[in-house]
């Protein structure tokens, strides 16, 4: 039998042709640090030494390792850490940490060669962005990434030495991190998912039976509901869960579905086209949701669905003020129809699920954003007693919003393991992860903006038709309500229903589309009137915080030195900008529970950590209280059976659990201070190592009444209308919007390559004002991250389908195209940290802001690059060409 | 390396760098059969070399003698997938793989190339597609070896015959079943370059969206010799754009014997194009043809 060594020990490899190396070391070895992502060699995650060299083990057969030494991430740094290892963990170059181990492997070996051929100095940018491109790190650590290989190899981490700021980042570098796709039980059954290959269809039968008696096979589900319809190709039907994969997979040729089809409408055109079929007649039949509040309200035609008018100012008056100033050619009124594509999620660990009962109690294990949330949805769908629902989720690899609810992966391994009575783990493939697990909805935006004479903004109307498949409730054009002062604003968001998968919440839901119409409408505007366009940003933004991120941007050299696009040379040069806003919101049932055990201090609270630094946010929180460091602080979380906490979506996690465990820190400050053994003045570290173990659960304490902003809620600002949807959402989801908003402004520099049609992206700075920062050392990796994320939205990613037929068509890492570490630009962060005073701890979330002004920001850099402005993103290389071919006269403004 | 149209039978699989993504999503699902084949390069009697088929791109990429003497193979084969990739694919591979098109790699969908009878990209989403459209299949061929290989008349032994002309091995890309001709059962053994040109320069370079890692939207390999100023030979070929790597012998002509300067290089460009029958949603390819022979023309121009 060949043999390999794997990690010094000497392994049987299989007799089969078919395995692949991944396969062998995460199935049957139980080495679970290389992961499988992409299942193609795009994304590295799965990469291994063989006889020291980096490859992809995800396309490599088992059998070729024969008779070679293969070295996984476990096999690195033990007994002591790699210097790579230690300059990740020190420079945090990691947030959800799936795609870590593959980076750690390469960046041993490229570390190893280097310094054997260069000795102790540090690699250039262009060297490491051509040698680290076969990984992809969809949090976007990418900056921090580069230092840490620079730094290393330049010999800064040759001995131990500086601790991560990061918890949790030594299980993540050596790979001994578990996410819920790494979980193998014993007995644990495999399932699989049975779609729909027609994008509109009634289920006339289904028959199980055959699939049922095939062997090995434990359990088949119909996953159909009462209507027995499905609306998009890959709808779920069935489910099957057998002892591996294959198996279950073959199971799936053997279910019998007799399909009556329904005439289908695919895409928003052909939705809107005289005589479409009608996906929901008057909304009947409509599941899912795109957005995070309830489905509100709206009037419905054929699909579409809308107009939502609620967040409009004046909006007669609006209209009444551009339809005149069109009537008249004002040369002042900016108008324009933009358009974003649909972004896919594109988290690296899948959905995935391990659920598993024990006589009437269910624990799942699964890759959520909501431990929380999800424990009580799982009890409500399935009629279960709550108390008897466990959700587990220790390490998430990523989520960006599409992990925030209840999904199929979830449904299906519940319904399997009822029947099977044995785990059953299901986890969606690189494939169904790019079509049906959701996605940011496109958006076409019709906006029209007037300046008055004097200089103010006059009105200003954005009209969004959203493109959420079968998904509705976008607000887009909405958001457009809470920034910049107008005399009046018609605001008006349209679904646009048809027959492809249901697009979801994507990090700032609405906001990066509606920045990239209103904030181009606004550099349009300073053009023409002559004005520096931050300037002019500063004069219609009331927004105390914004302020002073204008006086920021405006004082940059790069600001400073723009020119006039020259409309010469292959090359070209431009700098834009943006602004965004997010709201502020915070779970005001938040609880945290915190221990003193065996002198040890115990934070316990239900929320996840996805990569955002939530356990850090505890610890650097409870350490800034106590006088403690962080790594003396034991953070419990990722388990619903824990004081119940935020889910991380809506940037809230970091503004409702600090105030929260705040409240707790001086409960329990005052138990142990009346405790008998504690010492009166001595330091909190010997006063806790004295205490008798006690514990103390906090809420979440009210902002103080008294702010900058003079109102309650930023809702407030939008009228009886806000304060009416602020109430809904603090009554239904008993989410509070409070007072300020988090907030950008970004700038960016371009480089037009007019011959090859690419835009390079050659440094940007991020302005954040978000309060004081929660985990300081964190902080930095996350606004850049949700920079580069966005910087893809904006260059690279645009799901693309089938129109015939509502298949997605980029369903694999080569055609739905992420960024790179080579396209990561040098990004200053710079951070404002007033504002949010009034919030206790003054820490309000990043994730969302960061991300929100990218697109336009990236847009206003082009068109100050070539004089011609781009209306669609993401601007790719045709759609460049396009815009440098039509652009006969280049506008040298 | 495959050779066959029906999903089910058997196919020669070398690294598997290209099969294993197949065989795991199904699209493939035949037999395995193993490649032996020789690896490494040597030089041959003509002054040549002979470079056999299981030899990895990042040999190829390294190797002295085709960096001193072929650079535009080399840089190709540096200029190709990912330093993973590049560690482990080969050479037979590269030349033998099957497209890249969305159509064909989906698992769920019928296309030429898998036994169906027409090509659904030809009538849906065609972004990637060839720019000149000579075969049923629009999918462009997807080895950056081939072009480079064309571009320096490297000769192909096989199981099956000795020492024939790539061009040859690769035929017209209107067979059915592969992106070559190589018949049923055939397996590429070793290729053969002939003696290296004296006073040549030789580029690859790609139009892509990104900085690195992604399928070529257009590609493109330039040898040149300037002498005196003048343009003393010229060999272009294109990747991307056609269902095989495509000589663009109006390129050539328009710029050979022509002194080495911006109006040659426009007009090289604008011949480039010649005979380009795009469809709608690939005409940018032309403009990226034309740009990438605008750039080497005047990297070969500017160097020496």
């Amino acid at each position: 039998m060949a043999t390999a060594s794997v990690n010094g020990r000497t392994v049987d490899l299989p007799e089969d042709d078919e395995p692949l190396l991944l396969d062998v070391l995460r199935d049957r070895l139980g080495l679970t640090g290389a992961k499988l992502v992409c299942g193609a060699g795009v994304c590295g995650a799965c990469t291994v030494l063989i006889d020291g060299a980096a490859v992809v083990s995800c396309l490599m057969p088992a059998k070729a390792a024969a008779g070679k030494t293969v070295t996984t991430v476990e096999g690195i740094g033990a007994p002591e850490l790699h210097p790579v290892q230690r300059a990740f963990m020190a420079q945090d170059a990691l947030q959800c940490g799936f795609c870590t181990p593959g980076f750690i492997v390469e960046a041993k070996a490229f570390y190893d060669e280097w310094r054997t051929k260069h000795g102790a100095v540090a690699p250039s940018r262009e060297d490491i962005g051509a040698a680290f491109c076969g990984h992809l790190c969809r949090c976007g650590a990418y900056d921090n990434i580069y230092r840490a290989i620079v730094d290393a190899c330049a010999g800064a981490y040759d001995r131990a030495g500086r601790e991560a700021p990061r918890l949790g980042a030594r299980d993540k570098v050596t790979g001994a991190a578990v996410y819920t796709h790494d979980i193998r039980h014993e007995g644990q059954l495999e399932g699989v998912i049975l779609r729909s290959a027609h994008a509109h269809a009634r289920v006339a039968a289904l028959d199980l039976s055959v699939a049922q008696r095939m062997p090995g096979v434990k359990a088949a589900v119909s996953l159909l509901d009462a209507s027995r319809t499905v609306t998009f190709v890959g709808d779920p039907i069935a489910a099957v869960a057998a002892a591996d994969r294959e198996t279950a997979e073959r199971a799936l040729g053997a279910i019998l579905v007799q399909f009556e089809a329904l005439a289908a409408a695919i895409g928003p055109e052909a939705a809107l086209a005289p005589g479409a079929a009608v996906v929901f007649p008057r909304g009947k039949g409509l599941k899912y949701n795109a957005g995070e509040g309830g489905n509100s309200p709206a009037s419905w035609n054929g699909n579409l669905r809308g107009p939502v008018s609620a967040f409009s100012l004046r909006r007669k008056t609006a209209r009444k003020a551009i339809d005149a100033a069109r009537a008249a050619n004002d040369p002042l009124l900016v108008e324009g129809v933009f358009r974003t594509s649909a972004q896919q999620h594109n988290s690296l660990e899948p959905h995935v699920a391990v659920a598993h009962f024990d006589g009437e109690d269910l624990t799942v294990e699964v890759s959520t954003q909501a431990v929380s949330a999800l424990g009580a949805e799982i009890a409500k769908h399935f009629k279960l007693d709550p108390a008897r629902v466990r959700v587990l989720a220790q390490h998430v690899g990523g989520g960006f919003g599409s992990k925030g609810a209840m999904r199929f992966e979830t449904i299906a391994a519940i319904e399997l393991a009822k029947v099977a009575r044995a785990p059953v783990r299901v986890a969606f493939s690189r494939h169904e992860e790019l079509s049906v697990a959701g996605y940011r909805p496109a958006v076409e935006l019709r906006i029209a903006l007037l300046p008055a004479r004097d200089g103010s903004l006059s009105a200003l109307s954005l009209t969004a038709h959203s493109d959420a498949g079968v998904a509705a409730n976008n607000t887009v054009a909405g958001l457009a309500r809470l920034i910049y002062t107008a005399q009046a604003k018609e605001l008006l968001d349209y679904d646009v229903i048809s027959n492809l998968p249901p697009g979801s919440p994507f990090r700032g839901p609405g906001g990066p589309p509606m920045a990239f119409a209103l904030e181009q409408a606004i550099d349009e505007a300073a053009l023409r009137l002559g004005q520096d366009p931050i300037a002019l940003r500063k004069r219609w933004d009331a927004n105390p915080a914004r302020a002073r991120l204008y006086d920021w941007a405006m004082g940059l050299d790069v600001w400073k030195a723009r020119t006039a696009p020259s409309g010469e040379g292959r090359y070209r040069r431009g700098v834009g900008v943006a602004a965004g806003y997010w709201l502020y919101l915070w779970q005001a049932d938040t609880k945290a529970e915190l221990s003193v055990i065996g002198g040890r201090l115990v934070a316990s609270l239900a929320v996840q950590d996805i990569g955002t630094g939530t356990r850090t946010v505890i610890a650097d929180t409870l350490a800034r209280e106590f006088g403690l460091d962080p790594s003396e602080i034991e953070v419990r979380l990722g388990d619903s059976k824990l004081p119940l906490g935020p889910g991380s979506g809506g940037s809230r996690v970091t503004a409702s659990i600090v105030p929260t465990l705040l409240e707790a820190s001086a409960k329990l400050k005052a138990r142990v201070q009346g405790a008998p053994a504690a010492g009166g003045n001595a330091p909190w570290r010997a006063r806790l190592a004295a205490s008798p173990d006690l514990s103390v659960i906090a809420g979440r304490p009210a902002d103080a009444k008294r702010n900058i902003y003079g109102n309650a809620s930023l809702l407030h600002e939008a009228g009886i209308v806000g304060r009416l949807f602020g109430w809904m959402l603090r009554f239904q989801q008993k989410l509070a919007v409070g007072a300020g908003a988090p907030s950008s402004v970004q700038v960016i520099e371009v480089e037009v390559d007019t011959w090859l049609a690419r835009v390079r992206v050659l440094r940007a700075w991020s302005g954040i004002a978000v309060g004081k920062l929660a985990a300081p050392a964190l902080a930095r990796n996350q606004a850049a991250g949700a920079f580069y994320q966005s910087l893809g939205h904006a260059l690279y990613e645009g799901r693309e389908i089938d129109s015939r037929t509502g298949r997605v068509l980029s369903v694999n890492l080569d055609d739905y195209r992420t960024p790179g570490i080579g396209d990561a630009p040098p990004i200053e962060v710079h951070f404002e940290e007033s504002g949010f005073d009034h919030v206790p701890g003054g820490s309000v979330g990043i994730g969302e802001v960061a991300s929100v002004p990218t697109p336009a920001a990236l847009a206003n850099a082009v068109r100050n690059a070539i004089g011609v402005r781009p209306q669609e993103i993401p601007i790719r290389p045709d759609r460049l060409l396009a815009l440098l071919k039509g652009a006969a006269h280049v506008d040298g403004r | 390396m495959s050779m066959a149209a029906d999903p089910t039978r058997p196919e020669y699989r070398a690294a598997g760098t290209d099969l294993s993504e197949r065989r795991r999503s199904g699209v493939s699902r035949g037999a395995l059969l193993d490649v032996a084949a020789p690896a490494g390069v040597e030089p041959t009697p003509d002054g040549g070399l002979r470079l056999g088929a299981l030899t990895t791109i990042a040999a190829l990429a390294a190797d002295p003698a085709i960096r001193a003497g072929y650079p535009g193979l080399a840089a190709a084969a540096a200029g190709l997938a990912t330093p993973q990739i590049r560690r482990m694919a080969t050479l037979g591979g590269n030349i033998a793989q099957r497209n890249r098109c969305w159509y064909f790699r989906n698992p769920d969908i019928a296309c030429l190339k898998k036994g169906a009878d027409a090509c659904p990209a030809r009538a849906g989403n065609a972004l990637y597609a060839v720019a000149f459209d000579s075969a049923p299949c629009v999918a462009p061929h997807p080895s950056t070896l081939a072009a480079a290989l064309l571009a320096y008349d490297a000769r192909l032994d096989t199981n099956q015959r000795r020492d024939a002309p790539i061009a040859e091995a690769l035929g017209d890309g209107r067979a059915a079943s592969a992106e070559t001709a190589l018949r049923p059962g055939e397996l590429i053994t070793a290729v053969a370059l002939p003696a290296p040109a004296s006073n040549e320069r030789a580029f690859y370079k790609r139009a892509i969206g990104r900085a690195h890692a992604e399928w070529p939207l257009v590609e493109l390999v330039l040898r040149a010799s300037v002498e005196g100023g003048v343009f003393a030979g010229l060999r272009l070929v294109a990747g991307g754009v056609a269902p095989v790597p495509l000589r663009l012998q109006a390129a050539e002509a328009a710029a050979l014997g022509k002194p080495a300067t911006a109006t040659t290089f426009a007009a090289a460009a604008a011949a480039a194009i010649e005979g380009a029958n795009p469809l709608p949603q690939s005409r940018y390819k032309l403009d990226l043809l034309q740009g990438l022979v605008l750039d080497l023309l005047e990297q070969a121009a500017s160097q020496g």
